[in-house]
């Protein structure tokens, strides 16, 4: 039983990282209709952040998470000035493009700046983890939980009632009634950058001190939050959630009770089931019926 | 001016001439050039960086002492981006520019395995240190092993766990590509001999984020002890720090990856105490030592197995060369594989018939964070 419940544990932390990552692939799917491939590069731009300011310049770690943040939200501005608004009238196959060329531009630029070798980055809490019974509960796993629900928390509260939210809302469902209604809808798509790119940040963050910083920690959990999205349903925000998580422990229980050498090979096959049997997620509507 | 033919024939004929004339004159005085596939990009970049800066320490020294041939040796590199393909794209770019005279390949089995069927159409010298035993024996004359091979480290892990040690249930955990499943053949076929029992057999994709259910496994099989075949320091790393925080204390004695640079600063604590194989140990030898102190003047990380076969290499490739007394792929052939009793920051160099050149390990503890040598052992067969 208790490796059961640590398995369990294990699974829900990195789903909860892939379910931040995913939500930020939903959050921009839904305002511009592409995916964003540089989604896990803006995870890895945020820990290279933290450990520039938490660990070479010795700042406080909560000040380091701030500035880190305030970083991505640059990032993200940028991102869409740069890479999604002169192609935002094309078909959505150039953004995408778009997004990847960004990818590999910001993984090389890391790169360049910071060089190869992987970082460490200190947990939240001096503590490594707690003894619950059989089971051990990593404490910055522990963290990765807890904002995740926070975060979800406030994005439903954000989306449903504020009236921003519901601006960013009818710009996601349709921007040019939106932009009839008066909805500058080029910011509505800048802030959903911004908050994308912030996302993004958290994940990178929290999971840091967990898989260590690298150039390519990025890629290897955007892979697996894409999949997410897909089974979640892609556009669906409690899709993410739901995806994210499932993804989480399905591999984790997987790798532990079928094989471990096929552990990335039972979420691609999960994703090819619901593509081949549900392809529009969990929660996600048939386009068929939308129209 | 006027052109007749015969002006305008021996113009023609010059001009095609010259080339060769120049190239041949120049020939004499160009330095002499060695290709270099490493990883700049990918997951292993860091051991890149480690491999240029051992391989550029030995340069240095070589035109230091007026070169090779009276020529100067440089290198061309490019990047495999840490994958196969990458690494086929890499020596087939440096096998197309005809004046490199050989080449150093990679130090993971499963690129230089990518690379072998093109090495074989090249047919020039290439020095590798991926540890693969089936490396040397694919009928390739072209391959030279400059760190010995997972037969070798099977053996050490193997002997110092069960005699040692004093420990016989294992837990054998590798990597699923050719360096760790090679190696865990190794290794286990040892302890076969040894009269020791594998407990559990575990493989893990690179690049896993998370070993928990390998760990609970090692923890439910009843193991005494730990031997592992981890090819990225990161993996490695993050298995540690799991194996540690799930309680288990076992003995663990790994392969040279558990020694170098990056996973024990990576790791941390997670590795005090544990056990490694190390083909480069500081304290090994003289020839080591002396490696220590010139990669300590240009590095601040500690030098580990990354760069010091590149440094080895291209110290042999260089006195091979010159023993030989051309750059023609046969003559240096010749040469490297005639290469006995060459000290280099490894151990002694002797090439055998397949282009194996070390055939022992040095075993290391983790005391804190510092790697301490503790003995060497060498096989005769």
């Amino acid at each position: 039983m208790g490796s059961v419940l640590q398995l369990l544990f294990t699974g829900l932390g990195i789903g909860a990282v892939y379910a931040l990552v995913a939500l930020g692939f939903v959050l921009i799917f839904r305002a511009t209709n592409v995916v964003n491939f540089a989604q896990g590069e803006f995870s890895m731009v945020a820990a290279y952040l933290m450990v520039v300011f938490a660990v070479d310049l010795g700042w406080p770690y909560w000040l380091s998470f701030l500035l880190s943040l305030g970083g991505m939200a640059v990032l993200g501005a940028i991102f869409n000035l740069g890479v999604y608004y002169p192609l935002r009238n094309r078909t959505f196959l150039p953004v995408i493009i778009s997004t990847i060329g960004a990818s590999i531009f910001l993984a090389n630029t890391v790169l360049a700046l910071y060089g190869p070798q992987p970082q460490v980055l200190p947990g939240w809490f001096d503590t490594p983890g707690i003894q619950l019974g059989q089971v051990y509960l990593d404490s910055q796993y522990l963290i990765i939980i807890a904002v995740t629900v926070l975060l979800v928390a406030f994005q439903y509260w954000f989306f449903e009632h504020t009236l921003l939210g519901k601006k960013l809302q009818a710009t996601s469902q349709d921007k040019e009634m939106a932009a009839l209604l008066g909805i500058p809808v080029a910011t509505m798509i800048m802030i959903t950058f911004v908050y994308s790119a912030v996302l993004g940040g958290i994940a990178g963050i929290l999971v840091a001190p967990v898989l260590f910083v690298s150039i390519q920690m990025g890629s290897t959990i955007a892979l697996k939050a894409f999949a997410a999205t897909i089974i979640g349903g892609f556009g669906d925000v409690a899709g993410a959630i739901v995806g994210g998580l499932a993804l989480g422990i399905i591999e984790t229980f997987g790798a532990a009770y079928i094989s471990v050498p096929f552990k990335d090979a039972f979420a691609f096959l999960v994703l090819i089931l619901f593509l081949a049997f549900r392809p529009q997620g969990l929660f996600g509507e048939r386009v068929a019926e939308k129209a | 001016m006027n052109l007749t033919r015969r002006s305008v024939t021996a113009g023609l004929v010059a001009g095609v001439a010259m080339p060769a004339v120049l190239r041949s004159a120049l020939g004499q005085s160009a330095p002499i050039r060695i290709g270099m596939v490493l990883p700049v990009t990918g997951p292993a970049a860091d051991s890149g960086k480690y491999a240029l800066t051992g391989a550029n320490i030995a340069l240095d020294r070589v035109n230091k002492a007026g070169g090779v041939l009276s020529r100067q040796v440089e290198l061309v590199t490019e990047d495999d981006q840490t994958t196969n393909p990458g690494a086929v794209l890499a020596f087939s770019k440096l096998a197309a520019q005809s004046d490199i005279v050989a080449f150093l390949g990679s130090i993971r089995s499963t690129q230089n395995h990518a690379m072998a069927p093109d090495i074989l159409k090249t047919a020039k010298p290439v020095c590798f240190g991926g540890t693969d035993p089936a490396l040397t024996k694919l009928g390739n004359p072209w391959l030279f092993r400059f760190r010995p091979n997972d037969s070798y480290s099977g053996r050490v892990i193997a002997q110092y766990g069960v005699e040692t040690l004093g420990k016989k249930n294992w837990a054998v955990v590798h990597s699923t590509d050719a360096f760790g499943t090679g190696g865990a053949k190794a290794l286990s076929a040892s302890l076969d001999k040894a009269g020791a029992k594998i407990a559990i057999d575990q493989g893990y994709p690179n690049q896993s984020q998370d070993f928990t259910p390998v760990v609970l496994a090692i923890k439910s099989s009843g193991a005494d002890v730990i031997g592992s075949y981890f090819t990225f320091d990161n993996d490695l790393a993050i298995f540690a720090r799991q194996l540690r925080q799930l309680g288990v204390t076992i003995p663990w004695v790994g392969s040279a990856s558990i020694t170098v640079a990056g996973a024990v600063k990576l790791a941390g604590s997670a590795l005090y105490g544990t056990y490694g194989v190390a083909d480069y140990a500081v304290d090994a030898s003289p020839e080591s030592k002396e490696f220590a102190k010139l990669y300590g003047a240009v590095s601040n990380v500690p030098p580990d197995n990354y760069s010091s076969w590149t440094y080895d290499a291209i110290g042999v490739l260089c006195a091979a060369i010159a023993k030989a007394g051309d750059t023609d792929p046969d003559k240096v052939r010749a040469a490297i594989l005639a290469t006995q009793g060459y000290k280099g920051a490894e151990g002694e160099y002797n090439f055998d018939q397949f282009g194996d050149g070390l055939h022992g390990y040095n075993i290391v503890r983790n005391e804190k964070g510092l790697i301490v040598f503790d003995k060497h052992i060498e096989f005769t067969d």
